[in-house]
């Protein structure tokens, strides 16, 4: 195997792991829209926000481990509920742009409380694993990605079996499908918004420990927001398995352009490189790649 | 008629406080003002937080010996988030309130303000940051980096990793990783004419923002281009993603140095704690520790005060950069003070104090800088530190490198405009 | 004399899209006028008329970015880079071939204007959010090619210095003569607005909004028609930059970076979509709110806190108060504060002779 088989080989593993990363940020994404039609730009500070209480549990308070995620899926839960129950009930059939504007809004209060109550500065947030790598043939595996990767592929699986087969599950994708044909046959619609705001606390608080541990727990958690976008377009909006696929798309694009694009344009293509991507598939594929088609009447 | 009247309490806060506001900096006439812009809750807001807290408790020291020669000084600091128009606003404002000096603070802000500060007349610092042609004191004569610019970091860098791979780079591989911004793409002239001019080889690797993930680049580094050194200039949260990347990889971080925006303890304390960045060359333009006269001196105050001193200190890479600033601001306002014994200074006054500014070390905090009127920059000066056994540890004392370069391509800038 | 309407007494086509309903609103025009072109300029100090230009800047983007999102109803999250777009294209003109400022305005606003119409192609295709993260692609495409093409940028600080702008003899450079400056741009792009809604395409754009498969229907040509409001709006967005970039001295690409667009965003919607006045309200909240709120809190501040912890305080309790102000908005009065403006004014109107 020449040598630079072995480094495409090291980029493409690298993508896939980072990729999988991804996915777990936009999971959280997707389910909101799935179920609520609601955008939330405040995603990376939903996860900048549990990696903060999750550091602050673990380093200022020093409860053990397990208490200071708990605590995170707790209160992401719980504040999943409060925010549907305040803020986006009072939003329903209001145009996109307001509720994309309140998610703004919230983004805010979430950047400036988070080093205002909890602490300021960065704290690191260690997890009993190793840092140093596994050697797979020619493969780095780095623990921390690979539990990231693991967790992102349980949600699928966990996700996919509550939508498919279980009671509820199924209510939210006829919530999701149309809300007043729902309401007609009985769901309380409001409920399973909350529960979607819930599911995605959930995964904004697994997402705050792990990206917490991979950049350290600060205001900056909150740029891997930004990473979502390109992974949710091109797997489609409203598709949990696309936000999977979607982001490994984008792990492997990436790494890609920064492997063999960068060096001859002198600039980082990385971060750039998706939203190409993204803007092609558009021109084909106007609801990503597993989105729902919508066909509009008059 | 709830939203008016809501409207109308609002309006009246608002005209209520600035009621409040005007009268309080209108007396004691002898009062120096000095304007702070300040990050806090933008995205550099983990500098912000530090530094500034050290700007003002060196102006509070400096106050509780009786200010300079009798006369107070205020140090008023705005938090413009890291956005221009902020900056603006916020530099309009000093200047009402009377500001003979500006701590700018951030590249793209002090870009903007470049030109009212000479227009207005009022010296504007930059240290760490902007423009490194700034450094040219005829051609900006109201901008002072005070401290070594990007161009001045990068030949320090190689220098230093010269030094580090047995004294000659003939051959060697250096790689430059860079945040991909103005600020990370400006020492690229510098690194490529040293690479000529010393036979390095040198590879670039961007990192665009926001720099949350740097796998490809650092596999590339370790494993296609194998490095014998690497030079780091990234800013925020990038600098610990890159630190724990290149650990990942295997790749020795003894041979790793981040230049001045990477080398704070936050930014190891995000990479996972100073046992992980174990090796890693930090460099600085103000002291690191807490072993240093002024800063028991600010203990010292706080105590007498009944107050414990504040956590800010405890993060000293950018509380003693906090200090630095302030105390090259009140030294120029000192010198300016010395030649207009009236205290009637205005901003060319503090201007001329800054060039006067020469071997103020503070016990070693400053560097001995030696500001005139055509080097703004004060001699490019750093210092490298190593994190070892849990903290950083002195490694060089103040010293610039290839400053014919730096200098070349200074005048280059100043000749191409 | 002070006569109000009392019911829509209109005959003709001509009278219902005049531009003064009525003779009073002729009247406040002018009083308008005198308050901004004489007695602001001339009785404030510089710093507030500095906190004035900001505002005007504002003003005049989000009056663009409103022809596109509130009457056209399309969505664009990349109007800080078609400021920037502007800004280099008119710092490109005035330093490589001297061109005066009226040239470099009307040239900037016009590659802007190309650009964005290039950035609007995806939105015949693609509506709602994935059309907006496709602006939002285009704003990181365009930042990504200002930052590494250094013939756009004049150099790595991808920063190109500018001149004053100069009035025959006269160079602009204090804050007052950049008030006035300004001020005829505001004046300009109001008058332009209101005007272009009343035109044919202005109708063509809001049957857009309302409902574009029924607008094409009708025989509007969407494809022209979307292009244009994309074009028109980063016009604005491109003068926008242009002026910036000669209050500022400098054209510097950080300074359009997405938080912009998000901030003009934020006018348009919480002023009020689709309306003249929501703009201008929206430029005047967004840009005054973190001052006031900076100015309350250093007055009552003190009161409650030590000077040390207040300092931190005020930016994170501003950041706060921005976001809730924001949400209160949308949920309490989602017109925005031109509606608020609407049932003011109509509580006076009937005063007080309420039912």
């Amino acid at each position: 195997m020449s040598e630079d088989f072995g480094f495409f080989l090291l980029l493409m593993s690298n993508g896939i792991l980072i990729g999988l990363m991804y996915s777990l940020i936009a999971l959280g994404f997707v389910l909101v829209y799935k179920a609520t039609d609601a955008i939330n730009f405040a995603q990376g500070e939903f996860v900048m926000f549990a990696g903060f209480v999750a550091a602050g549990a673990l380093m200022v308070w020093g409860v053990p481990l397990w208490i200071a995620v708990t605590l995170a899926l707790a209160l992401m839960i719980a504040f999943g509920f409060v925010l549907e129950r305040v803020m986006l009930r009072k939003l329903i059939g209001r145009p996109v742009i307001s509720v994309v504007m309140a998610t703004i809004g919230l983004a805010a209060i979430l950047r400036g409380i988070g080093p205002f109550v909890i602490f300021s500065g960065t704290k690191p947030l260690p997890l009993p694993i190793p840092d140093e790598p596994f050697t797979l043939g020619p493969f780095f595996l780095p623990p921390i990605q690979l539990l990231g990767a693991g967790v992102s592929l349980a949600f699928l699986a966990g996700f996919g079996w509550f939508f498919l087969k279980s009671r509820k599950g199924i209510a939210m994708r006829a919530v999701a499908d149309n809300q007043q044909v729902a309401m007609a046959m009985g769901i309380d619609v409001e409920r399973y918004f909350g529960v979607a705001w819930a599911m995605t606390g959930i995964v904004s608080a697994l997402g705050g420990v792990l990206w917490g541990n991979m950049l350290g727990v600060d205001v900056n958690l909150a740029l891997v927001g930004f990473k979502v976008f390109p992974v949710v377009i091109l797997g489609g909006l409203d598709s949990i398995p696309g936000a999977i696929i979607g982001g490994l798309i984008v792990g492997i694009v990436e790494n890609i352009a920064a492997g063999y694009v960068d060096p001859h344009v002198g600039g980082g293509t990385k971060d750039f490189a998706p939203y190409v991507l993204m803007i092609l598939a558009l021109m084909i594929r106007p609801y990503g790649i597993f989105g729902k088609r919508i066909i509009e009447r008059i | 008629m709830r939203q008016f009247l809501a409207l109308a309490v609002t309006l009246m806060v608002a005209t209520g406080s600035l009621l409040a506001a005007a009268p309080a900096h209108a007396q004691s006439k002898a009062e120096i003002v000095i304007g702070v812009q300040c990050d806090r809750t933008g995205p550099t807001q983990i500098v912000g937080t530090v530094l500034c807290p050290g700007f003002h408790d060196y102006v509070a020291l400096v106050n509780s010996k009786g200010g300079v020669d009798g006369h107070p000084i205020k140090a008023l600091e705005i938090d413009h988030e890291y956005k221009v128009p902020a900056a603006v606003e916020s530099y309009e404002r000093h200047k009402k309130d009377g500001a003979v000096t500006m701590a700018i603070y951030g590249t793209p802000q002090i870009y903007a303000l470049a030109a009212k500060l000479t227009e207005d007349r009022i010296p504007g610092t930059s240290p760490g940051f902007g423009s490194a042609a700034a450094a040219d004191g005829q051609r900006y004569p109201y901008i002072f980096p005070i401290a070594a610019t990007y161009w001045s970091q990068a030949a320090a860098a190689t220098d230093f990793a010269k030094k580090q791979l047995g004294g000659d780079l003939k051959g060697k591989k250096i790689a430059y990783v860079f945040y991909d911004n103005p600020a990370g793409r400006e020492p690229i002239e510098v690194l490529e004419d040293l690479a000529t001019k010393e036979g390095f080889q040198l590879k670039t690797f961007a990192v665009p923002p926001p720099g949350v993930e740097m796998g490809a680049q650092v596999l590339d580094i370790a494993q296609r281009f194998k490095a014998d050194f690497v030079i780091s200039h990234l800013f925020g949260g990038a600098p610990s993603v890159s630190i724990k990347e290149l650990k990942r990889v295997g790749y020795p971080l003894r041979k790793v140095i981040g230049l001045v925006w990477a080398s704070a303890e936050a930014n190891i304390e995000g990479a996972g704690g100073f046992g992980v960045a174990e090796g890693y060359y930090a460099m600085q333009f103000a002291g690191v520790g807490t072993d240093y006269p002024v800063l028991n001196e600010i203990r010292e105050m706080y105590k007498k005060q009944g107050k414990p001193a504040p956590k800010e200190m405890a993060s000293t890479v950018f509380y003693n950069r906090g200090v630095l600033i302030a105390a090259l601001h009140v030294e120029a306002i000192r010198n300016a003070l010395k030649a207009k014994p009236d205290g009637k200074i205005t901003g060319e006054d503090v201007k001329k104090g800054f060039e006067k500014i020469s071997n103020f070390t503070l016990g070693g905090l400053v560097p001995p800088l030696k500001i005139t009127n055509t080097d703004h920059e004060g001699g490019g000066l750093v210092q490298i530190w190593q994190v070892k056994g849990g903290k950083f540890e002195k490694v060089t004392d103040w010293f610039a490198a290839y400053q014919d370069v730096v200098a070349k391509h200074i005048r280059e800038s100043g000749a191409k405009k | 004399m002070i006569h109000r309407e009392c019911g829509v007494l209109k005959t003709t086509y001509e009278a219902d899209m005049a531009l003064y309903p009525l003779p009073i609103a002729r009247w406040t025009v002018a009083a308008l006028a005198v308050l901004f072109f004489l007695v602001i300029p001339l009785t404030l100090h510089e710093y507030f008329l500095s906190v004035a230009n900001l505002v005007w800047i504002a003003v005049i983007g989000a009056l663009g970015l409103n022809i596109l999102v509130g009457y056209t109803g399309q969505v664009s999250i990349g109007h800080g880079a078609f400021m920037s777009v502007g800004a280099y294209t008119a710092a490109n003109l005035a330093n490589r071939l001297g061109a005066p400022w009226p040239v470099t305005l009307v040239a900037g606003g016009l590659m802007a204007a190309l650009v964005g119409a290039v950035v609007g192609i995806p939105s015949l295709r693609i509506k709602g959010l994935y059309l907006a993260i496709a602006t939002l692609a285009g704003q990181l495409i365009i930042e990504w090619t200002i930052n590494h093409v250094t013939f756009i940028s004049g150099g790595v600080q991808a920063s190109i210095e500018v001149a004053r702008p100069r009035l025959g003899s006269m160079v602009l450079n204090t804050q007052r003569d950049m008030y006035y400056f300004l001020l005829v741009f505001v004046v300009l792009a109001i008058v332009g607005t209101l005007n272009l809604m009343r035109s044919r395409i202005g109708r063509a754009f809001i049957a857009i909004r309302d409902q574009d498969i029924a607008a094409e229907i009708i025989g509007i040509n969407i494809f022209r028609y979307k292009l244009l409001a994309f074009a028109i709006s980063s016009f604005y967005a491109g003068v926008t930059g242009v002026l910036y970039t000669y209050f500022l001295g400098i054209a510097n690409y950080e300074q359009f970076q997405i938080g912009v667009s998000i901030d003009y965003l934020a006018m348009i919607i919480i002023g009020g979509l689709g309306s003249v006045l929501g703009s201008i309200f929206g430029a005047i909240f967004v840009t005054l709110l973190p001052i006031v709120i900076r100015y309350a809190m250093e007055a009552f501040g003190g009161v409650f806190f030590e000077p040390q912890t207040v300092l931190n305080l005020i930016p994170n309790l501003r950041l706060m108060m921005f976001g809730t102000l924001i949400i209160v908005f949308l949920i309490v009065e989602p017109e925005g504060l031109n509606r608020l403006w609407r049932n003011i004014r109509s509580y006076f109107r009937v005063w007080p002779f309420a039912y």
